[in-house]
């Protein structure tokens, strides 16, 4: 070979690896795409509602109370009556049965939002307003244009009566799309337009919270120690490695751990935030260990010197010196490794998380879902409501996640000092 | 002829199974520059960290024999380290400030130690201190500034302001020109010269020139042993010891 084939080679290999890189970038960076593009284009119409504009004429025929009633006066008044009589009206049906299948077309809150217009207005009766009711599943979907409304009215769950109805709304501009803000309030329901993830949120939030406030402080404490003040000896050699193998263990275990102990042995209620709290503390300890044990391995032993030669104690040093400078790396651990804990769903599902809960959960002790749970909640849920929601709530878990971790980028980068 | 500071007698170190310092005796006198050269390796250093007890930083170092300080014995387990620390300044081979404001690096020490309680005597023992470390007029307007922003000359004179912060009476210095160029380490020779007036020093060097232009008595190690120590005019130009020759003309090292 000739000094300039070799030389050819040489190039040409250089080509060769820098196309397989290109490659595998462009191949990594498709299938994010794909994936972001996929979850975007089913979750994101899920954030709007069908709304159906109806004219509500409050009776007082039809109604127990008074205009100025007070509001628990209201809160047990029945709007059934209210409801049925305005809703009919909104198209001329003929008959009963007709009637049956109008009705079928709003959700089943419309009695709660004509209340709630009440509540908003104690002074209607006599009078009549015009209220944006939310419509049923099904025209919801049908009017996001997730319905085929070519196959045969057997094997569709709108009629072709009902189909007639919503034309003729769509004709007299009756119906519209609004901001989704049940997805965000409410809890979980079995009628899609109705379920929200307002109370996974919380039971989420509270999760993490309990989850911090446990693992936090042990996992820095335990950093410290072992990283400044242990003996370096075979015991704290087991200890390192054994941390490392528990940040290696399948989340699902610590599950199973927190069933055994947390439930059947110390009975904590079930389903609850502080269970999954205390299970995702378990489980993050290692893995705020880990980076908090390599920020402070990171600051340089000269330092520590610096500090001992003018006279400060052990602990002085450590504490004024070594774990100040120790601390973004610390805190960016900590919030990746929250993040993890965030969307973490097999342990929680082993501890009860998996329950179907209507209500928001007002402390940690309260039964709850999560956003994890909740996406695996409804993605076995057939109506193509909650296909959307699904997306949605995913959409929303990678959210905080990404917030998270430019966070954490954000914390490294800004607070992280540079010494020579 | 001045007084003894330190007194080190039959000073034998080991790092685990292997022996640093083979009974080691030597003087260092009061306001006096002790110069300390040797080929690298040779327990120079391990020498000086006995005198602040820097050794107990490292596990497997075990300290035997006597080493005082003005009689009291250095090596007792009952002493606090903390106050010998305050008697006894370090300055490190590499320059390092702690990663926070010039005026911070040096108010750390006497905060620890409870001096200066109030922000004007504080400001007024910095203020000392970079004056007799020659940094004043360099520094004296951007005292908020990050200390790890100046040179290596002036970290490395930021560093002794910082011992000497604490008022010691001996400071002990590594190799403290090692990192710097000829310039920085001309000040910090001057610098060296003025401070003996107050302070006992000891300097551990691999220049020869510099422990003759510093010190007035030098020691020399090799491997672990003393192997010669006197004045250190003598020692540069009449050794007793054919070693202490060779090393100086250069001959090994």
């Amino acid at each position: 070979m000739t000094k300039e084939e070799r030389l050819k080679k040489r190039h040409r290999a250089e080509k060769r690896f820098r196309f397989y890189g290109l490659t595998s970038i462009f191949v990594a960076l498709l299938f994010v795409v794909i994936l972001v593009q996929n979850i975007f284009s089913k979750g994101s119409s899920a954030f709007k509602k069908t709304v159906i504009n109806t004219e509500v004429f409050f009776d007082q025929e039809l109604l127990e109370i008074q205009n100025g009633a007070s509001q628990e006066e209201i809160m047990e008044a029945d709007f059934y009556d209210i409801m049925i009589e305005n809703l009919i009206k909104a198209y001329p049906a003929k008959d009963r049965d007709e009637e049956d299948e109008l009705l079928k077309l709003f959700s089943g809150d419309a009695e709660i939002e004509i209340k709630k217009a009440f509540l908003n207005d104690n002074n209607l009766i006599g009078k009549t307003i015009t209220l944006d009711l939310t419509a049923s599943d099904d025209i919801d979907q049908l009017h996001k244009g997730n319905y085929p409304r070519d196959l045969p009215e057997e094997r569709r769950r709108i009629s072709d009566f009902q189909l007639v109805i919503y034309d003729y709304f769509v004709e007299n501009k009756k119906i519209s799309k609004n901001f989704n803000n049940y997805f965000f309030n409410n809890g979980d329901s079995r009628d899609p337009e109705l379920a929200g993830i307002g109370g996974a949120l919380i039971g989420s939030f509270y999760s993490i919270l309990i989850c911090l406030l446990l693992a936090f402080p042990v996992a820095v404490l335990a950093s410290i120690y072992l990283e400044e003040f242990a003996p370096k000896n075979k015991i704290t050699d087991f200890i390192e490695i054994n941390i490392n193998n528990l940040a290696a263990v399948p989340s699902i275990v610590y599950g199973l751990l927190a069933l055994q102990i947390l439930l059947s042995t110390i009975q904590l209620p079930r389903s609850t935030p502080l269970v999954a709290g205390i299970t995702l503390a378990l489980m993050t300890l290692p893995r705020i260990i880990i980076p908090c044990r390599a920020s402070l391995k990171a600051v340089p032993p000269s330092i520590r010197e610096g500090a001992l030669a003018v006279g400060a104690s052990k602990f002085q040093s450590v504490f004024h010196h070594v774990v100040p400078l120790a601390l973004p790396g610390t805190l960016s651990g900590t919030i990746i490794g929250l993040a993890q804990a965030l969307g973490e769903t097999a342990p929680l599902i082993l501890i009860g998380m998996v329950a179907f809960v209507v209500d928001i959960p007002s402390s940690p002790v309260d039964p709850s879902s999560s956003l994890p749970v909740q996406v695996y909640l409804w993605s076995e849920s057939a109506e193509r409501g909650f296909v959307e929601k699904t997306s949605a709530t995913i959409m929303m878990l990678l959210t905080f996640l990404i917030v998270m971790n430019f966070v954490a980028v954000y914390l490294r980068q800004k607070f992280e000092k540079r010494w020579n | 002829m001045s007084n003894i500071k330190i007194k080190s007698k039959n000073l034998d170190v080991f790092y685990g199974d292997k022996q640093a310092l083979f009974d080691v005796n030597l003087d260092l006198n009061e306001k006096e520059v002790t110069a300390l050269i040797g080929p690298s390796g040779c327990g120079k250093s391990t020498f000086i960290r006995c005198i602040n007890r820097m050794n107990d930083v490292i596990d497997i170092c075990k300290v035997t024999g006597n080493i005082e300080m003005d009689g009291m014995d250095i090596n007792d387990k009952n002493l606090d380290v903390v106050a010998l620390r305050e008697k006894v300044g370090m300055v490190f081979q590499k320059p390092n400030p702690f990663p926070k404001s010039i005026y911070d690096n040096i108010s750390y020490g006497p905060k620890i130690h409870g001096k200066g309680e109030t922000k004007s005597e504080l400001d007024q023992i910095v203020e000392n201190s970079l004056k007799k470390s020659a940094l004043w007029e360099e520094v004296k307007d951007r005292l908020d500034e990050p200390g790890t922003s100046l040179s290596g000359g002036q970290q490395q004179r930021l560093c002794i302001a910082r011992a000497i912060s604490v008022n010691p009476e001996v400071i002990l210095m590594d190799e403290p020109c090692s990192a710097l160029d000829p310039i920085a380490t001309a000040k910090i020779e001057e610098l060296i010269d003025e401070l003996k007036k107050t302070y006992t020093i000891v300097i551990v060097t691999h220049s020869m020139a510099q422990a003759v232009r510093v010190s007035q008595k030098t020691g020399f190690f090799h491997l672990g042993k003393l192997i010669e120590v006197g004045k250190t005019e003598k020692i540069f130009k009449n050794p007793d010891n054919k070693m202490t020759q060779d090393y100086i003309t250069g001959r090994f090292g």
